[in-house]
């Protein structure tokens, strides 16, 4: 029998998929016919999926530079009448805000869908922000899904939704729906292929402040049709109790986690609930119903009190005798559970706790101290490794000239480089938002007298971080800005983007470089190293931060992960390198503790190479101050 | 059909830990089972600790395993295992792969990493069946390394509690690989689930 793959035509049939998966799944079966994205976990996938199988549907599927790129390449097709989608993480909503506050204003054409990837306890982020307020900010109404099954069936429904209201609609996903793996039974596929037409129309589509004007109050009656419209929606659905005095309002994947405490409890039968699909706007009646009905509600939702807020300020406007808890009871930092929903009613329904938490608690504080500090680091032949020694050590260089209590100061950003913000390399000062790093840098250059050296990734580089070049140039900011240029989007998962000279699609494009971008802006001092030479990198570097005015130095070399697939495929040997023990001073660990290889261990006091895991990229014999880490060959 | 089966794969990034979910939850969607899981992926599969969540059955609702309601754990590393204890009852069934991963931060001296015993001793306090494995040699044994994380899987089944068909996990690990390597990783399975078998006797 053959394997069913995503794009499958075969409803009803069941495939076990990843989350991001079946959300791919979902725009497929409702004829997506553009979709934009710049990567960024947990929502890479989603575009991914789309991207290698564009093709064989036919549709049109791009990295954009950028989020904000990437939702205006959406909204231009939405316009057109073509069924659209942009997807990005939470903090990539950020990037799109400006055009995602008109956007509504213009309302949808072809079925729009932002596609939120929010990271509740951030993961994988900088930030845990609720991008449910950016929705109520943009009059943006809101799909929460509570599980894998209803992710895939909200993304079909949201282009119909987005179509029949002429509303851009938002798809809220959270770590643990698009990270999630499920049993996934499959749709219909729609074949509608629509030619995009763009209809000329000033009033509607021209922003100047007349149309603002004239558009805010459609939009607004727009907002009111959907806001009665989600009372009947499938996705919201309220189960009374008769008799029952403990109401739960359980939102997206919170209401599965309530679920599952209920019946822990044994109680499911005891307690009302509404389950909510639709955070913004409200099915307000169902929400009047339930408060009318019960003496407390807790309402369970990830991150903060949006639904609460406004579930208060209905029982306050409708004065319902109803106790209202949420974020009194649960957390409002790092993601829900089971265990901490249970909780939570425990506290309200006085029922029997399933197992004994706070033994479970004592187990855990005494195991905790037992356990090895294991952060994620830098892979072996990283070459991210090698560029951050030879800015510290340049770096170093220049600053102890400067006086004694000096010490250069490295803005970090967004990438796999900021992996090393850990010793041993703790090689970033600030990190902060993509492109941080060139903008912060910029800032202080004109309050601080010391070297100041901020480092970005090629993919970075592009999102982000040529504006703050310009800057740079244009208000004479005296900086060193390396861009650790890998040639792909690593920690993503190997997305292209215009430096690679491949689209999302496998065309080949232009290929940009760094370097002559930073020339062609006016920067004056722009050169290319190979970090793995760590003194000439360093010679350069540090010419960089003698230079007055802003430098750029690319560092260039292949993600070591591509690198070895691509050495394997050519059947290339790989030769690692080994320690010489009778050189070797077991108790120098100028390799471990200058570089933080995961290939170089200690075995009973000895220093030695993992063979199985050295790439052979010889930076660690550059360190070694008594020659002793030789290649193999030799 | 079964009510909850839990299981909690734990490892460090690079050993196999999603492979091994995956086969997991393929085999149970062809048993018409009702899956759920999740993962974490993104930075921390830098070298960094890899948890996976396979739930089957019908009261299953969330993507996570809750405290104390693991049916079964798989340690592909001592101290990654131990990291999950209070996920264990009692009735639940642990397996560990005896063989260490030490991070970078021990040599560094920034931290510390228990013996064995300790571990061990700390996990049968947690869980009546507790076995540990060397899975790295039955893998050697079988033909490679690389299929330590078969070897495991092998021995999950081995504790002969799992809702899913020997017969459906098997095909699922024989489809996953290439040809060449495919009997390889049915004779690692093989050899796990015989492990497993004579260390519960």
């Amino acid at each position: 029998m053959k394997e069913l793959t995503i794009t499958a035509d075969a409803p009803r049939e069941r495939l076990f998929v990843l989350g991001n998966e079946a959300i791919a799944r979902g725009a497929i079966e409702a004829g997506v016919q553009v979709a934009a994205a710049y990567p960024g976990t947990p929502s890479s996938e989603i575009v991914e999926t789309l991207s290698g199988v564009a093709k064989e549907l036919g549709i049109y599927v791009e990295w954009s530079v950028n989020e904000k790129v990437a939702f205006e390449v959406a909204l231009a097709a939405s316009i057109c009448g073509v069924r659209a989608m942009a997807s990005m993480k939470h903090v990539g909503v950020n990037v799109a805000h400006d055009p995602l506050m008109t956007a509504n204003y213009i309302g949808a054409k072809g079925g729009l869908v932002l596609l939120s990837a929010d990271d509740p306890s951030a993961w994988s982020s900088q930030n845990e922000q609720d991008n449910r307020y950016i929705a109520l900010q943009a009059y943006m109404p809101v799909l929460e899904p509570s599980s894998v099954q209803e992710a895939k069936d909200m993304m079909a429904d949201a282009f119909k939704l987005s179509e029949q209201f002429r509303q851009l609609f938002m798809l809220r996903s959270v770590t643990r729906i698009g990270h999630a793996r499920s049993d996934l039974v499959l749709g219909e596929i729609s074949r509608e292929k629509r030619e995009g037409k763009f209809v000329k129309n000033r009033d509607l589509l021209v922003y100047t402040p007349k149309e603002a004007r004239l558009n805010k109050p459609l939009m607004l009656e727009r907002f009111d049709t959907i806001k009665k419209a989600v009372n009947t929606l499938p996705y919201n659905q309220l189960k009374l109790v008769s008799g029952a005095k403990l109401g739960i309002i359980g939102c997206g994947l919170s209401y599965s986690y309530t679920m599952e405490a209920l019946k822990w409890l044994g109680i499911e039968d005891k307690v009302s609930i509404l389950k909510i699909g639709t955070p913004h706007p409200l099915p307000e009646e169902l929400v009047i119903e339930l408060l009318k009905s019960v003496k407390e509600v807790l309402v369970t939702e990830e991150i903060d009190p949006f639904v609460e807020l406004h579930v208060k300020a209905l029982a306050n406007e409708h004065s319902i005798p109803v106790k209202i808890h949420g974020k009194d009871l649960l957390p409002r930092v790092g993601e829900l559970s089971t265990r901490k929903v249970t909780e939570a009613i425990i506290k309200l329904s006085g029922a029997k706790p399933p197992v004994d938490f706070a033994k479970l608690d004592k187990l855990e504080k005494e195991t905790t101290p037992l356990l090895p500090w294991r952060p994620p680091a830098l892979c072996p032949g990283c070459p991210h490794r090698a560029s951050h020694y030879a800015i510290k050590t340049a770096s170093k260089r220049v600053a102890r000239e400067l006086g004694k209590d000096v010490e250069a100061i490295y803005p970090g950003d967004i990438g796999c480089y900021a992996l090393a913000y850990n010793p041993p390399q703790e090689a970033s000062d600030t990190i902060i938002c993509m492109g941080g790093s060139f903008g912060i840098a910029n800032g202080l250059s004109h309050v601080v007298n010391a070297p100041i050296v901020a480092h970005l990734g090629d993919s970075t580089f592009f999102h982000a971080g040529i504006p703050p070049l310009v800057n740079a140039v244009y208000n004479k900011a005296n900086i060193t800005m390396v861009i650790m240029d890998n040639s792909t989007t690593a920690m993503t998962g190997f997305q292209p983007h215009p430096g690679t000279g491949q689209t999302a699609m496998g065309e080949e494009a232009v290929q940009l470089k760094p370097e002559e971008v930073a020339r062609a802006c006016g920067v004056k001092f722009v050169e290319v190293v190979d970090p793995f030479d760590l003194k000439a990198a360093a010679k350069t570097i540090e010419a960089a931060i003698r230079f007055e005015g802003p430098a750029v130095v690319v560092s260039r070399r292949l993600c070591a992960i591509i690198d070895q697939r691509e050495k394997r495929k050519r059947k290339e040997p790989i030769i690692p390198y080994f320690v010489d023990q009778d050189k070797c001073s077991d108790k120098c660990n100028a390799c471990i503790e200058l570089l933080g290889c995961p290939a170089i261990i200690k075995e009973d006091g000895k220093t030695i190479i993992d063979q199985a895991l050295c790439t052979g990229c010889g930076v660690c014999a550059q360190v070694c101050p008594y020659k002793a880490i030789i290649e193999v060959s030799q | 059909m079964i009510k909850e089966f839990n299981v909690l794969i734990t490892g460090v990034g690079g050993q196999g830990v999603i492979l091994m979910s995956e086969l997991l939850g393929g085999a149970a969607v062809k048993d018409k089972l009702k899956v759920r899981g999740s993962e974490i992926l993104g930075m921390a599969v830098r070298g960094g600790s890899v948890t996976s969540a396979i739930r089957l059955g019908e009261d299953v609702y969330g993507p996570l395993i809750p405290t104390g309601k693991c049916s079964a754990l798989v340690g592909m590393e001592p101290s990654e295992a131990l990291r999950n204890i209070t996920c264990l009852s009692k009735s639940s069934l642990v397996i560990v792969n005896t063989a260490a991963t030490v991070p970078f931060t021990v040599p560094l001296g920034q931290s510390s990493y228990p013996t064995l015993e300790t571990i061990m001793e700390k996990l049968r306090k947690a869980a009546e069946k507790v076995i540990q494995l060397d899975a790295a040699k039955l893998a050697l044994a079988a033909g490679s390394l690389l299929a330590t994380n078969v070897v495991m899987l092998g021995a999950l089944f081995g504790t002969e509690q799992l809702p899913i068909k020997v017969a459906t996990i098997k095909a699922a690990v024989e489809e996953r690989f290439p040809a060449k390597v495919a009997p390889v990783n049915m004779k690692a399975f093989d050899l796990g689930y015989e492990a497993c078998r004579q260390a519960l006797k």
